[in-house]
């Protein structure tokens, strides 16, 4: 087991890109070596020493590797991006793509989670425990296909376009979402335990559960009649008619 | 300028009938020139294939592709081919690279001059957007470039040619190449992109134009009879009606006999047809569709009056841009893709649909095969281009592999090996076993397309041309193509040497330096055109900017200031 504590040493107001805090990259480093890992703050190319002080307690492969950041880092992007294994906790928030392409392993932010959190993850958890912003489990810009597998988790509220493209995973947002969450949608479920407004813009096909309220509804969805779902009753809706979607939307009544 | 002399290589020159002979080829000032003194850089090419620079006549590198960037922001994302795709950053000498089928202007320029490339033709601009392709242009670093103006669908155009008006359609053609810096005359769907404004197309060269009394076989004489009056360098370059629908090989080949009875001064064709791979289906839905190849090789066997490009596709992501509006909407909604569409004006319409090809869909399959097939089947290599339609067909840095697999007949039915059975009886590929040599891949990509547009100083080697030079690692006697797929790909993809202007610009396929190009246009205006004919057009165009245009035709015509090194052709007075 390898335990490596990053206490971040001073704020940044430039994005840092830091893809390389994964466990795959610290496992079985040194914390020297890891010190000397790159980044880019702007243009400028830096090392984690730049940002964090860096400790690290006993070695071990990625799936042994458990990443702590102590403190907020809402400047730094890309945080355990394609990880494969392994654990990282934010004790604090973090800045946009926290998680892209994660295809095993967890992290855990217990502060905000900023856009793209998620985005294109292929396995593994996260947890936000705070709110995360615009496209939570979404795709890449221009992309058609968003997160495809693993579990996204958040428990505050989150903004627009949730899940945006989703092919496959499952996504659970204990607070409200804003605008077209399930937007473009190809599969996967989305349950919003709280509000939205125009779930399911454009949706092909996968599952929408809203246990709030929906704020105000796409115009292109049929309504199917009640259907019990795990014991709750829902308004069943198809569509989006717009796209000659199978979608499923369910509106707890 | 410094001399030059290039020693020991093997060359291909077929316009000059030189097909595999170890010949000096000497430079000087940027030319191509008999001999030169003994302080000559000398440029060894022990080893290797000696070619001129090649010539892409048809591609889409400047205008549309800025809409498929937009669309596109993934498409920095694919990397492909190490290379000639992907993100590089800048260096001392090169702006950073980004993107594959939509790669930025610079990547642009790169890219083509490391598979030794020197000229591109941009395939289509609307006049106006011809300011922008120039801006563009200017920004594509060390080739030399011309673009293709869409006069197919223009209001004005089809007006004269209701009107019987042949003077004033010619005026306002050479207008149209004056107002747009443009090089040559090209037909996108005639009458297709006027009718799209109003959500319709045409289904063949017999339908009327909404809102006009001409068909598309009267836009097509038309500008095809106006095109050789001016004795432009360039014939009418023809992307036919019916793009993309199963049975349009009779629409194709209905087209390639109306012009038969064109007449031409000059020693070329009166018409090339584009990207024949997309206009070479048989069948009446996607259901039975299957190759025509075999019949419209057959008719440009026995005729002499065209020439055509493959529009070879290419396995993997692509980027549809047409100024076919009518074929992008059905693109995209047949694939469920994104779609973005054009109207401009009275010139044209347009659209930009991102498509992704694979071996594994029995369509996508057949459509490959077929742009092989079109170049095999046809004897002639003076009659075919080698193209993609770039990017429609696949990104251009696919060319090695495409003029690879026309030299191997294994590698083809290997790749056949892996199709889907519902491919089988469709294609004809698997029964050719044409396999083409060096002297022939010389003819389809530079000689023969710089003679198809009329640019006597590329293409080829002899005295007077323009020192444009690709020298790949090839050995011609000893490696060969039919079965060192790999080896050949990756010679023509890195040249050993590319020579622009006298100037070593690639060496082991990096850049060395980066010049800017020329930008080659046709002055055609002062060709026979009276000034009485003139005022005649100037009422026209006057009344209709006023009327409908959304610019001033006063701030219409691209000016000097957009082209830099401009080359201005002025056909003879005929």
């Amino acid at each position: 087991m390898q335990t490596v504590t990053l206490t971040p040493n001073r704020s940044p107001t430039i994005s840092i890109e830091a893809e390389k805090i994964t466990p795959d990259a610290f496992a079985g480093k040194s914390a020297a070596e890891i010190r000397a890992i790159g980044a880019w703050e702007g243009n400028e190319e830096i090392t984690l020493a730049d940002i964090f002080d860096v400790a690290v307690d006993g070695s071990g492969d990625a799936a042994e590797t458990k990443i702590v950041i102590d403190g907020d880092v809402p400047r730094v992007k890309r945080i355990g991006e394609a990880m494969t294994a392994g654990e990282i906790v934010v004790k604090g928030d973090v800045d946009m793509r926290c998680g892209a392409l994660m295809s095993g392993g967890s992290i855990t932010v217990e502060g905000n989670a900023d856009s793209w959190v998620g985005r294109e993850m292929t396995g593994g958890e996260i947890l936000v425990k705070g709110n995360a912003t615009c496209y939570a489990g979404g795709g890449y810009r221009g992309e058609t296909c968003g997160m495809r597998g693993g579990k996204l988790t958040i428990e505050g509220d989150v903004l627009d376009y949730l899940g945006e493209h989703m092919c496959g995973g499952e996504i659970l947002v204990k607070g409200n979402a804003r605008l077209l969450a399930g937007v473009l949608n190809w599969s996967g479920k989305i349950t919003i335990e709280g509000d939205t407004t125009l779930p399911g813009g454009e949706m092909k096909s996968g599952t929408i559960f809203v246990k709030g309220k929906v704020l105000e509804m796409l115009p292109s969805y049929k309504d199917e009649g009640t259907e019990e779902v795990d014991g709750v009753t829902y308004r069943k809706y198809i569509g989006d008619l717009s796209r000659n979607g199978e979608g499923v939307l369910y509106v707890s009544v | 300028m410094a001399e030059m002399i290039i020693k020991n290589g093997v060359v291909y020159d077929p316009k000059n009938g030189i097909d595999g002979e170890k010949n000096e080829i000497c430079i000087k000032d940027g030319k191509i020139v008999e001999n030169v003194g003994a302080g000559a850089k000398i440029v060894d090419a022990e080893g290797c294939v000696v070619m001129a620079g090649g010539v892409d006549g048809h591609t889409h590198c400047a205008g549309k592709i800025n809409t498929g960037r937009i669309m596109s922001p993934h498409d920095m994302r694919y990397a492909p081919i190490p290379g000639l795709s992907g993100e590089e950053p800048r260096t001392k000498l090169l702006r950073p690279q980004v993107g594959y089928n939509t790669p930025n202007t610079y990547a642009i320029g790169y890219r083509y001059s490391k598979l030794g490339y020197t000229s591109i033709a941009e395939a289509a601009i609307t006049p106006m957007m011809a300011r922008h392709m120039h801006e563009e242009f200017e920004e594509i670093p060390i080739l030399d470039k011309l673009g293709l103006v869409l006069m197919g669908s223009n209001w004005q155009v089809m007006q004269y040619i209701q009107d019987k008006d042949p003077e004033k359609l010619k005026a306002y053609m050479a207008w149209l190449l004056l107002a747009s810096r443009g090089y040559g005359v090209k037909i996108v769907n005639p009458g297709g992109g006027s009718s799209w404004t109003w959500g319709k197309n045409v289904s063949g060269l017999d339908d009327k134009v909404v809102d006009f009394d001409v068909t598309p076989a009267d836009i097509l004489i038309g500008l095809a009879e106006a095109n050789e009056a001016l004795n432009l360098p360039h014939s009418i370059h023809v992307h036919c009606n019916n793009l993309g629908v199963p049975g349009n090989i009779s629409t194709t080949l209905d087209t390639m006999k109306l012009l038969e009875k064109v007449k031409t001064k000059r020693d070329r064709q009166v018409m090339h047809v584009t990207h024949v791979q997309f206009n070479a289906y048989t069948g009446t839905s996607w259901m039975d569709f299957a190759s025509g190849a075999q019949d419209v090789a057959d008719y440009i066997n026995k005729r002499d009056h065209l020439t055509f490009d493959m529009g070879q596709l290419m396995f993997g992501p692509a980027m549809t841009m047409t100024a076919d509006g009518p074929t992008e909407y059905r693109n995209a909604r047949m694939f469920d893709a994104k779609w973005s569409n054009y109207d401009q004006e009275l010139e044209d319409a347009g659209g930009v649909v991102p498509l992704n090809y694979t071996s594994q869909h029995f369509a996508h399959a057949t459509m490959w095969s077929i742009g092989l097939e079109l170049a095999l089947l046809v004897k002639d290599p003076w009659k075919v281009m080698f193209t993609t339609d770039n990017p429609n067909g696949g990104a251009f840095v696919n060319y090695p592999e495409g003029q690879a697999l026309l030299m191997s007949d294994k590698k083809r039915q290997e790749v056949i090996a892996g199709f889907p059975d519902m491919t089988m009886d469709r294609i004809s590929l698997p029964n050719i076993d044409r396999e083409l040599d060096w002297g022939e891949i010389a003819t389809m990509t530079r000689a023969m397309s710089a003679k198809m547009l009329g640019l006597e100083e590329k293409g080829h080697l002899g005295v007077g041309a323009d020192a444009d030079v690709a020298i790949y690692n090839i050995q011609p006697d000893k490696v060969d193509p039919s079965v060192e797929h790999e080896k050949i790909k990756k010679a023509l993809s890195f040249a050993k040497y590319t020579i622009k202007g006298g100037e070593i610009v690639v060496r082991d396929g990096e850049i060395t330096a980066t010049p800017k190009g020329k930008v080659y246009w046709v002055n055609a205006y002062e060709n026979g055109i009276t000034p009485a004919e003139k005022d005649r057009l100037m009422t026209d165009l006057e009344e209709r900017f006023k009327k409908y245009y959304s610019i001033q035709l006063s701030n219409y015509m691209v000016e000097d200031a957009y082209l830099p090194r401009p080359v201005e052709i002025r056909p003879e007075v005929i």
